[in-house]
């Protein structure tokens, strides 16, 4: 009975010790600046660089949880179980867990230079896939989520983090909300079509003058514009001298 | 006398001047017309789904319009030099339709160019991308055209990558978010035209994707061109109505 009784007693210590609660709120990556961010299924948190030094041979799980869901989680509901599944998320499923690492995937200090971040929701091939609970497939809706840090010891969850703050989504537009009805009539356009209206008009108008005055020849006189002749002969008769061999008669 | 004489030959100075001047306008309007309708920048098939495409009718206009008034410069240059009644009718005439054309040239591409916003491509573009099944070929076309866009432009969507966020679209059906928060062409690419990395453009992470938009790439272009076409066009219709009345005048001038 003491053989059995001793692995019990050494399961009941760290119990018994409770769960480390660490002071770190994981977050959404700030450095650097990504686009994807947040997008409709997905999002980016800082992975917890020296924040489980102390659990070198611990399992560290990143739980994600509906928000009103966080207060509800049970620590020690093991991964990869029916409560824990990512394929029964949202419903009846509040809360699953994913991402699993061990201590040597986060380095302390962070190596300098790398971009090191956790994409929760970048699996998709597993995301139907029920014998994958561990599937860190995109998520459902736009939230709000909660994620945390914890660290299991075999299945006893020796240290956790602080739930972070609200992370939600982003909600897509249908196209139909984008209005193409325009700016209007910019000033140049209307300037463009008033004077070639107006000159038009004046040109027409010059063209009809000129048809209904000077069509019949009343315009142009030999005193106005003349017509280039080619040859320009003038005789002049000083004296009136006429031939008149009929008036000697 | 002489000084009629004086006068007449100022004005018919003038007047071949300005018709010197119109022909070589017109030609010039003609040659920068078959620019833009060979469309250097490939954007003809982003605008002729806009029901943009009319200021591409507007170009083909300027083409004829350009040689029109080429040949009725020279026709002009004889008609003021001979004095010639019929001839500077027949000119001042088919000027004057030349003129009619041209005004709607003008017209079209003024107005068209208001109508180029933001919205409108970014409408067309959330519908059209890569829709599934295409409806007809133009589908294919702007596929093409918008691809070639963002990688020659190494920019993405119109106003940015966000675009595919903000907004379902005929892209989204097909491509899940998780994959393709944006599309692959969005990513800086190799020489094989495949992602230099393809995490880094999934996450947004500078330098591995295009964070620019392409709307000053597709604006850029079609503005020179309406404007192109507008404002030159204006520029030449003024002279020539100042030709016209000269002619006119000259024309109502000439002895029979």
């Amino acid at each position: 009975s003491a053989r059995t009784m001793l692995p019990l007693l050494l399961l009941l210590l760290p119990a018994a010790h409770g769960i480390a609660q660490l002071r770190y709120k994981p977050a959404l990556t700030q450095d650097p600046r990504l686009e994807g961010l947040t997008t409709a299924s997905t999002f980016v948190v800082d992975q917890p660089h020296c924040v489980f030094k102390d659990y070198g041979d611990a399992e560290i799980w990143l739980v994600v949880a509906l928000d009103q869901a966080t207060s509800s989680f049970n620590n020690s509901a093991g991964p990869g179980t029916s409560e824990t599944a990512f394929q029964s998320f949202p419903n009846p499923v509040r809360a699953y867990m994913t991402l699993n690492a061990t201590l040597g995937s986060y380095p302390c200090p962070k190596p300098a230079g790398d971009i090191r971040v956790l994409r929760v929701g970048s699996e998709t091939s597993c995301a139907q896939d029920e014998t994958r609970p561990t599937c860190n497939g995109p998520l459902p809706g736009p939230g709000p989520y909660r994620v945390k840090f914890l660290a299991l010891e075999g299945s006893v969850p020796v240290a956790e983090t602080e739930w972070s703050a609200k992370i939600m989504l982003r909600t897509a537009k249908p196209p139909s909300s984008i209005t193409t009805t325009g700016s209007g009539h910019s000033a140049g356009m209307i300037a463009i079509t008033t004077i070639l209206s107006i000159l038009f008009a004046i040109l027409l108008a010059g063209l009809m003058a000129m048809l209904v005055f000077c069509g019949s020849d009343s315009c142009g006189g030999s005193s106005t514009f003349s017509k280039p002749e080619p040859v320009s002969v003038r005789r002049y008769n000083t004296h009136h001298v006429y031939d008149q061999p009929a008036a000697r008669l | 006398m002489a000084k009629s004489d004086d006068c007449v030959h100022i004005l018919q100075g003038l007047l071949v001047f300005g018709n010197v001047v119109i022909g070589m306008c017109g030609i010039a309007l003609t040659a920068e017309c078959i620019y833009f309708v060979s469309d250097p920048h490939g954007l003809y098939p982003l605008l002729k789904t806009t029901e943009n495409g009319d200021i591409y009718a507007a170009a083909w206009i300027g083409i004829f319009v350009g040689l029109a008034l080429f040949a009725l410069s020279i026709l002009g240059i004889i008609g003021v030099i001979k004095a010639s009644r019929t001839l500077l009718l027949v000119y001042i005439i088919l000027m004057l339709i030349t003129f009619a054309f041209e005004m709607a040239s003008c017209i079209t591409a003024a107005t068209h160019q208001d109508s180029f916003t933001p919205e409108l491509f970014l409408k067309q573009m959330l519908e059209r991308y890569q829709k599934s099944e295409p409806a007809n070929n133009s589908d294919n076309e702007v596929t093409k055209t918008w691809d070639e866009l963002m990688i020659q432009n190494h920019c993405c969507g119109v106003l940015g990558p966000s675009d595919w966020q903000e907004y379902t679209s005929a892209f989204r059906r097909t491509h899940s978010d998780a994959d393709y928060p944006w599309p692959r062409m969005c990513c800086a690419l190799d020489a094989q035209r495949l992602p230099v990395n393809l995490d880094g453009c999934k996450l947004g992470v500078p330098g591995y994707y295009n964070s620019n938009g392409c709307y000053d790439a597709i604006s850029g272009p079609v503005s020179t061109h309406a404007w192109g076409v507008a404002w030159f066009g204006f520029a030449i219709l003024c002279w020539t109505f100042c030709v016209l009345l000269g002619t006119m005048f000259y024309w109502s001038g000439i002895e029979y």
